[in-house]
């Protein structure tokens, strides 16, 4: 077994978690690995809903608010998307019961999948549909992440939508087209330290049977319908692991890098969707504080639906910030740095090109955000796992924990320090894709200066609302 | 790739925790854990009125029987209490928090169990009954007539009429006090039933009457301290707080936060109560006031509270001793 992977595409070293762990490795091509996880967090979440649906209103008391938009939501975007990349989209089990009913099993099913099998129009093959559903999630979030019972109807409706779709599309269509929390997750993946790769591409070229697509008695053929052979960034690929099983080649691997190696990476196509998706998430990251802890009292008011007029002005101000203002400024930061390069770009291009240095950013935003969240709302679990529905249960004696923040004095400068680590990873990815399509240098710093400036300006405008 | 054994054990797992986890919160909440308790436990869900106050809303309880009321503020933060006479106050619960009492009522009766924290504009509405039934005995439980209301009844006075605004009027209290021994004061005004049911205009008629050679504002202060005795107690006092304060003010200004959504405006202590009787307070205050958004509080202050509420009335009239 190699335990250092050849040579990557961009020279990088990797390090072949697998190959160096072999009870990892015999756990991981287990067929039970995924259906396992699946199940244990299928436990929390089922609590989740039916706290939601039968419990308290009150969300701070409600295990469906506090363990989702809390717990799970400071665990997602602090540890596991930075750290593990897709590693939810492996264990998630929204998508579990359609899958389950896909194969007919959930351990090991069968071969031919309980599906009509049709395939996902060719329009819809790209992340706008994710990216619609995260701005819905966001417009109405703060009922969703306060209303037990929103927040439950949100699970059960993804998880509805995900079973319905798995009976009339093939495999994973729903993850990979519509599920808004994996397009986020597979956008921010890229800057994860783990990747699934293949070895050598040439081993899958000279392969004739494909076991990875077509399956075979060891696993499914690519739920995501991903053809690892050409598999270069995390955002494609579910870690669903199933290659690693199917492959008999024994060249699929699963690498420790340097975070961030799929960023500045050619775009291909003109498709500008997941430049919107990295500005959405961006811009999202700078709203939500603005209006949580913002001066704006007015602006949270309408945000949180007290009057159907506020909210419609807050919907169309958020929406025109979001897909508007924020794309028409980078725009013109890109097509400013454009007219002073020599990359031969189009705007277009230089767009979806230079939109992956919103990435890191607009992570480190999430992050900060969350960190806060989490350290000042966190208490609130103490009490919901002794009374998850707020019925005056006392399962761990800790009912009566109070609302404590944690950390409030220091907590800004940890998020200044992770937004500021944020914009210098953000502007080095603009560096990266300016090098490329510039190797003397000679006008590099004139096309990526603009788009440094417009990460510089949406710092410091974190920094304000996280520092005062 | 198919495993028998590996299915069948994750499917029981799947039916276990997509079944098993609601059908184990439901069992424990609604079965379990009563029949676990040695006494009867009945949970009561607090939500504002417009979404549906409490539920239930009419508890039955034997006579002799325990019984632990667990009330769970669902929505936004409520005070819950029962009355009348039965002291029982779980103070403030915040929304998704529980506050409980057990008692043992030993004689029937109807209570009525209410929140005393200001919760929505339709705060006042937020009650429940609490029916404390003797097997044994045969008849209804309720509350016999008040005297005093049917008093106020057969005289044909008009409880509701709109008070009369006064002009100008503002005693002093402390000088009354003082003063009250340079008087002399008839003795209908040293009987408390009697200034029940007089105006303090009419008791300063009778001081004037009988001491026509001092000064009217003497008169009107010795009055005013007279009308505002018995010194009010601390209870009654966050008895007003709890209950009237919203819309009658914190000082009986009138200006408690709820008063510009009432139906009337609140009454104004402070000002027009020097042209009301006590009685007609008292009579409002227990069975609530028609065509305003006085609500009844006979259902939930007994006559002794309520007579003391009355003359705390008066001191938020003339200044407190």
């Amino acid at each position: 077994m190699k335990t250092m992977s050849r040579e990557s595409p961009t020279d990088e070293k990797r390090f072949d978690v697998l190959g160096r762990m072999p009870r990892l490795r015999r756990m991981v091509l287990s067929r039970a690995f995924q259906p396992v996880l699946m199940l244990l967090l299928l436990a929390p979440f089922a609590l989740a809903v039916t706290a939601g649906l039968l419990g308290t209103s009150a969300g701070n008391r409600n295990f469906g608010i506090v363990f989702v938009w809390i717990v799970w939501w400071a665990l997602l975007m602090v540890l596991l998307v930075p750290g593990l990349g897709r590693f939810w989209c492996t264990v998630c089990p929204i998508p579990a019961p359609g899958e389950w009913i896909q194969r007919r099993g959930i351990i090991g099913g069968v071969a031919k999948l309980r599906t009509l099998g049709l395939r996902w129009p060719r329009r819809l093959r790209n992340m706008w549909l994710q990216n619609a559903g995260f701005l819905m999630l966001a417009l109405f979030s703060t009922i969703i992440l306060t209303r037990p019972s929103v927040s439950a109807a949100v699970i059960v409706g993804l998880t509805g939508t995900a079973v319905g779709m798995s009976l009339l599309f093939e495999k994973r269509t729903f993850c990979k087209y519509v599920c808004p929390i994996g397009g986020f997750i597979g956008l921010y993946s890229m800057v994860a330290p783990v990747e699934l790769r293949v070895r050598d591409a040439q081993v899958c070229v000279d392969h004739r049977s494909k076991d990875c697509i077509t399956g075979n008695e060891n696993g499914y053929g690519c739920p995501w319908m991903v053809y690892p052979g050409k598999l270069d960034r995390n955002l494609d690929c579910g870690f669903c692991t199933e290659c690693l099983k199917t492959c008999t080649m024994d060249n699929v691997v699963v690498n420790l890098r340097r975070p961030g190696t799929d960023l500045g990476k050619p775009v291909r196509g003109k498709r500008i969707d997941e430049a919107f998706k990295a500005l959405i998430m961006l811009t999202c990251s700078i709203i939500y504080p603005a209006v949580l802890f913002g001066p704006w009292a007015t602006v949270k008011a309408w945000a949180g639906i007290e009057s159907l007029g506020g909210w419609l002005i807050y919907a169309a101000g958020f929406l025109a910030v979001t897909l508007v203002v924020m794309p028409g400024l980078f725009w013109l930061a890109v097509s400013r740095g454009q007219k002073r390069s020599c990359s031969g770009l189009t705007i277009r291009q230089a767009f979806n090109e230079y939109a992956h240095a919103l990435i890191p950013l607009g992570l480190a935003s999430w992050i900060a955000f969350s960190v806060g969240f989490a350290l000042t709302n966190g208490s609130y679990a103490l009490a919901a796992i002794s009374d998850p529905l707020g019925w005056g249960w006392n399962l761990f004696g800790t009912r009566e924990a109070g609302w404590t923040p944690y950390l409030s004095s220091t907590a800004p400068g940890i998020q200044a320090v992770i937004l500021l680590c944020g914009l210098i990873f953000s502007v080095r990815t603009s560096l990266r894709v300016g090098f490329r399509h510039d190797p003397s240098g000679a006008t590099t710093m004139q096309a990526t200066s603009p788009v440094a400036v417009f990460l510089l300006a949406c710092t410091l405008a974190l920094l304000w609302l996280y520092l005062g | 790739m198919t495993g028998k054994m590996g299915n069948r054990a994750a499917l029981v797992v799947l039916v276990l925790v997509l079944a098993g986890i609601p059908a184990s919160i439901v069992g424990y909440q609604y079965w379990l854990r009563p029949a676990l308790a040695d006494h009867r436990v009945v949970d009561i869900a607090a939500l504002v009125p417009e979404n549906g106050g409490f539920s239930p809303d009419l508890i039955r309880v034997g006579v002799g029987e325990t019984i632990t009321l667990r009330f769970a503020a669902d929505d936004v933060a409520h005070g819950i209490a029962i009355g009348p006479g039965l002291d029982i106050d779980l103070g403030q619960i915040d929304p998704g928090h529980v506050g409980e009492v057990t008692l043992t009522p030993d004689s029937p009766g109807v209570y009525t169990y209410y929140c005393n924290t200001w919760c929505s504009p339709n705060h006042w509405r937020m009650r429940g009954i609490l029916e404390v039934v003797d097997p044994t005995a045969a008849g209804a439980v309720g509350a016999p007539p008040d005297p005093i209301i049917e008093a106020l009844i057969a005289a044909s006075v008009d409880i509701d009429a709109k008070p009369q605004l006064a002009e100008g009027i503002s005693p002093d209290r402390p000088n009354g006090e003082q003063k009250l021994e340079t008087v002399e004061v008839p003795p209908g005004l040293l009987d408390p039933t009697w200034r029940l049911s007089h105006t303090p205009a009419e008791g300063l008629v009778a001081l004037q009457a009988q001491n026509p050679e001092v000064a009217d504002d003497v008169l009107t202060d010795v009055t005013a301290y007279l009308w505002s005795e018995p010194t009010p107690t601390v209870e009654i006092k966050e008895l007003f707080a709890k209950n009237c304060a919203a819309c009658h003010g914190e000082l009986g200004a009138g200006d408690g936060p709820a008063a510009t959504s009432t139906l009337e405006t609140p009454v104004a202590f402070a000002d027009v109560a020097w042209f009301r009787r006590g009685d007609i307070w008292y009579a409002k205050i227990r069975r609530g006031g028609m065509g305003t958004d006085m609500p009844n509080f006979g259902t939930l202050f007994t006559i002794e509270e309520t007579r003391l509420l009355v003359d705390y009335l008066w001191s938020l009239s003339f200044g407190e001793s």
